[in-house]
């Protein structure tokens, strides 16, 4: 007999089997019934053909029966029946085949698959509302899964330690009463041995050095840390060894380092052959005994240390910039952790410390006065007391502000699923009245929302990385290279997760419960269009109404920041602010170790820019205005008191080369500017007239001396000049004190070069004099001056931009949510327009009768948004420069821009409205 | 409304043939029998509307049995009949008896 005409392949990939009949014939045959019974009459069908295959016809025969079979199979008849059984046998329909003993997947069990390929048929079937859905989330949810991801990075992460209850900060308090400021090395060492409440004591103090690596130099930031640091925090290391105790017990003899997790794989790709290898820091080779726990970034959770080594190695690591200072108690720059002795209580151990320092303070009065030491355990602390003190609240007003972005985002789902709901209530009210199970539908229903708001996560994830690669473009321009550590972790997606999980619910469940609404009869009837349930249409409207209320409130906030950063960019600093570069050379990390070499490296710089044929002006500075750093020195001003126990001020000052007022532009009202001669003779200072009026007020200080606490002689006074912004540019005129640069006290100086060009060919030109006279210099910065005016105006900038961002998202959330309820309002209109057209209404009537509908909700949420917003923007008021959070131009424009947007909106459909041909409105339903 | 009870002649015969087959009674099984056993051929569809229909009378009940190779992985359904499907054929039997009680057939045909 022939063989078989089919190829075997061509059934039984899926359990029919090789002898089963043709896998077409079973899928046209499934598919024709009624799922509870296709399993079994297909199965009786199957049991059949193989009784009928017989050995020596071959399966042709049975083929065809079993195709004939398919195709006469019962279908209606079946069809009915099954509906009738469900009808009255509800639990018949649990009845059905158990997919779950032939499918593994438990899946199927919780969420059956017929659900999800369903909501995806009937999400696709609408693509329009599906995109505006799902965008609406994602922005949403984007921008809050991005700003939570700053905060989580800033305040959240802290320094991961085991057993982190008993891991404790101890500060020390300045003199002048700020409790929680660093440490001394030798106030450390007294610590470490001083009392029985803590296991062990250790600190840290970031460090900056000149890293060399395959001939390259880069800056990087690392940390010098107590041999016992990442024993103490409980952490292993990720490769090799911490460090041993002898390491860091005398100065300068063991050149060892461990290397930060990312700085290892980013460098030397992970590789663990890395151990007894060699690191040149600042030009001296290290040992790398070791890679850092990869849970461990640094003791500031923002940064990410590339290096570590233990405080030993202090003045070869710190170079020039801060000598010996592990033997001077006046030098404080060390943050001290501490784990607490199991059952010691934290203010035990506060007590224990603040008596240890107090005798410190009677055995060291020159140095240790006033200085207490106060423990705060880690939990509390995110970044550090001050720092947290300024950054809690703006985190606080940023995850505000992206909250009430997800809220409109949600709300326009809401009330987009409503007006869905709606039109499908017919749909809903036959298959309940042919016997499907309120809860079958209800489930049907959630599942088309979680899947919306699942998507709308996950874009929304791609979104947010959008928005922090944005926000991380705004790294704040200061010197130090900073490794920011902001990423999508897996905390930000469990908390994405959640809120789109619980979006999906919060406006799935409504409408689902609207819907299921098992009174069918009036639906089928038709009653119920046109005139609608007075219910629904109420509760869209006031989501609308709530929507432009938040957005209100965002606007007036985007506007107040604006306003602000126009304020702000409008201030004169009081110096000058045109074209000019500024260049930051670091010779102490550049390989001059002596005074001398330094002092001639400086001379040739200034030199050689004062040559360049586009530089015209040089200054030569230690300090800026309005840089990020703060720099005050203490003053003992004749005749005037202070409450200091040295009877000292504190007062902010720059020690400038001559040249420096002339290029700065920065008039002198009194006396002289420096000149060459004040590089070698007494030292002379110029004091601004804020200096003057404060403390001095209608005197005349030409000739007087500023004195140095415990030093001879002073600072003669030779000049006043104009005040300046010194801090910040909001500040009231601030006493400032600038002292001539003089022979043999070289400090960190940088230059400021003017000329006949742009900025960026300043800098360029700048930068050739460096290379001509040391290509291997190591700079701190090389910037424009808008650059670095650009820190300042960072906050507002800032400030103003993400609130505008996020108020014009809001906006548009709202404007599509207007736009839905005025659309929808006009298709549910159709009959009552047409009759209105046809007994004489234009179709201009018709149009405003359809926008006055949409803007009187606009109307009640920008009255509630007023409120809202003059109760929230007082809270801003910190925030803003020289504007007051009533700002009247602010609380005119909003308004105005809302409505066009809004008039907009609700004008698009509501044209459709006069299109409305009134006989066939009539004749429709 | 209420639902007949009345049984239907298929409806009759696919009941003995369920109770006949006892646990094995599914679609095919009972196709077969009545087949074999009545004369009748139906199809396997008309069987299951017929039991369907039975079952929504509540005369008989179902259940899914295991998943089997030969049927291509599938489960069978398996009908049991209730006791008020028995109840109904007893019914039935006794009608047909307390009719057939008046009937003489060589009588008749003679007269």
């Amino acid at each position: 007999m022939p063989e078989p005409r089919r190829p075997a392949a061509r059934r039984g990939p899926d359990g029919s089997g090789p002898d089963g009949p043709p896998q077409w014939a079973i899928r046209l045959a499934g598919w024709r019934l009624p799922e509870e019974v296709a399993d079994a009459v297909v199965g009786d069908l199957e049991e059949e053909y193989r009784s009928r295959v017989r050995p020596e016809q071959g399966r042709s025969r049975a083929d065809l029966w079993f195709w004939w079979r398919a195709v006469t199979v019962r279908r209606g008849a079946l069809r009915r029946a099954a509906a009738r059984l469900r009808a009255t046998r509800p639990t018949w329909e649990r009845n059905r085949p158990h997919r779950a003993a032939l499918d593994p997947d438990p899946w199927s069990r919780i969420v059956p698959l017929r659900d999800v390929s369903y909501a995806l048929r009937r999400l696709s079937r609408s693509p329009g509302f599906t995109a505006v859905a799902i965008l609406s989330l994602a922005l949403g949810i984007g921008a809050n899964t991005a700003m939570f991801s700053v905060v989580n990075a800033v305040l959240l992460r802290g320094t991961p330690a085991a057993e982190p209850h008993r891991m404790v900060e101890v500060y020390t308090s300045e003199a002048d009463g700020f409790a929680y400021s660093t440490t001394s090395y030798p106030d450390y060492v007294d610590l470490r041995g001083g009392t029985e409440v803590f296991e062990s004591v250790v600190a840290t103090r970031s460090a900056i050095a000149r890293v060399e690596r395959d001939g390259r130099a880069e800056v990087a930031m690392g940390e010098l840390v107590s041999w016992d640091y990442f024993q103490t925090l409980g952490l292993d290391m990720a490769l090799g060894r911490p460090f041993l105790e002898e390491e860091d017990r005398t100065p300068g003899t063991h050149p060892v380092v461990v290397l930060g997790h990312r700085f290892w794989t980013e460098q030397y790709g992970a590789d663990p052959g890395v151990l007894g290898r060699t690191l040149h820091l600042n030009g001296r080779p290290f040992t790398v005994v070791g890679v850092a726990p990869e849970t461990y970034r640094s003791s500031f959770s923002v940064l990410v240390s590339s290096f570590f080594a233990p405080h030993m190695m202090a003045n070869e690591i710190m170079a020039g910039s801060d000598l010996d200072q592990l033997g001077r108690r006046g030098s404080r720059s060390l943050f001290v952790k501490a784990r607490l002795r199991p059952g010691v209580a934290v203010a035990q151990a506060d007590a224990a410390v603040e008596a240890l320092s107090r005798g410190l303070a009677e055995e060291y009065p020159d140095t240790n006065t006033e200085r207490i030491m106060s423990v705060l355990p880690s939990s509390d602390v995110a970044v550090h007391p001050l720092v947290d003190r300024a950054l809690v609240p703006v985190a606080g007003l940023l995850l505000g502000v992206v909250g009430l972005v997800l809220l409109i985002a949600c709300a326009n789902l809401a009330s987009f699923l409503l007006a869905r709901a709606e039109d499908r209530r017919k749909e809903i009210a036959v298959r309940l009245a042919l016997g499907a199970g309120r809860t079958a539908l209800m489930r049907q229903l959630l599942v088309e929302t979680v899947l919306l708001a699942s998507l709308g996560g996950a874009v929304g994830v791609v979104v947010a990385g959008w928005t922090l690669d944005l926000v991380m473009a705004f790294q704040p321009p200061i010197p130090v290279p900073l490794a920011l550590d902001i990423g999508l972790d897996g905390t930000v997606l469990a908390f994405t997760a959640g809120v789109s999980l619980l979006a999906g619910l919060a406006f799935g469940l409504v409408p689902a419960l609207q819907a299921t609404d098992p009174d069918v009869a009036p639906t089928l009837k038709n009653e119920g269009i046109g005139a609608g349930r007075s219910g629904r249409p109420r509760l869209r409207n006031a989501l609308v109404v709530s929507q432009v209320a938040f957005s209100f409130v965002l606007l007036i906030g985007a506007g107040l920041f604006v306003r602000s950063l126009q304020k702000a960019q409008a201030i004169d600093p009081g110096f000058y602010t045109g074209p000019a570069a500024l260049v930051w050379p670091m010779p102490e990390l550049s390989g001059y170790e002596t005074r001398e070499e330094q002092g001639q490296l400086m001379r040739l710089l200034e030199e050689g820019f004062r040559e360049h044929p586009l530089i015209d002006q040089v200054a030569r500075t230690d300090r800026v205005p309005l840089g990020a750093a703060i720099q005050t020195e203490r003053f003992l001003l004749p005749g005037v008191p202070s409450t200091k126990p040295d009877g000292d001020h504190d007062i902010d000052n720059a020690v400038v080369a001559p040249g420096y007022f002339e290029t700065m532009e920065v008039d002198i009202v009194r006396g002289r500017a420096f000149a060459d001669t004040d590089r070698l003779g007494d030292p002379v200072a110029i004091v601004s007239e804020a200096f003057v009026q404060r403390y001095y007020p209608g005197r005349d200080v030409l000739g007087m001396t500023l004195g140095r606490p415990g030093r001879d002689g002073g600072h003669r006074i030779v000049g006043v000049a104009r005040d300046t912004k010194v801090r910040t540019l909001g500040e009231e005129p601030r006493p400032y004190v600038y002292v001539a640069s003089r022979e043999g006290f070289v400090v960190d100086m940088q230059f400021v070069v003017r000329g006949r060009a742009s900025a960026p060919e300043l800098l360029a030109a700048a930068r050739e004099v460096l290379d001509s006279v040391d290509p291997d210099l190591v700079l701190l910065e090389a910037k424009t001056m808008n650059e670095h005016l650009a820190i300042m105006l960072f906050p507002p900038r800032m400030a103003a931009l993400l609130l505008s961002v996020f108020g014009g998202l809001a906006l548009a959330l709202s404007a599509i949510g207007i736009y839905g309820v005025v659309s929808y309002a006009v298709s549910r209109r159709t009959r009552e327009l047409g009759i209105r057209m046809s007994l004489g209404a234009t179709a201009r009537d018709v149009v405003v009768m359809a926008v006055g509908g949409g803007m009187r909700l606009v109307a009640v949420g920008g009255a509630i948004g007023v409120v809202l917003a003059g109760g929230v923007t007082w809270a801003l008021a910190r925030f803003l420069y020289g504007i007051s959070s009533t700002d009247v131009l602010t609380f005119v424009a909003i308004p105005v821009l809302l409505t066009g947007v809004a008039l907009l909106a609700a004008f698009v459909p509501a044209r459709r409205a006069s299109a409305v041909d009134p006989v066939r409105a009539l004749r429709s339903e | 409304m209420a639902r007949s009870t009345h049984l239907g002649d298929l409806e009759e015969l696919t009941l003995l043939a369920a109770l006949r087959l006892g646990p094995d009674a599914h679609g095919g099984a009972v196709r077969d029998e009545l087949k074999r056993e009545a004369g009748r051929s139906v199809s396997v569809s008309t069987v299951y509307v017929t039991l369907m229909r039975l079952e929504e009378k509540g005369y008989v009940r179902s259940e899914l049995g295991r998943p089997e190779a030969v049927r291509g992985g599938k489960a069978r359904r398996l009908f049991a009949v209730s006791p008020e499907g028995v109840a109904a054929l007893e019914a039935q039997r006794d009608v047909r008896a307390h009719l057939w009680e008046g009937v003489d057939l060589e009588g008749d045909a003679r007269a």
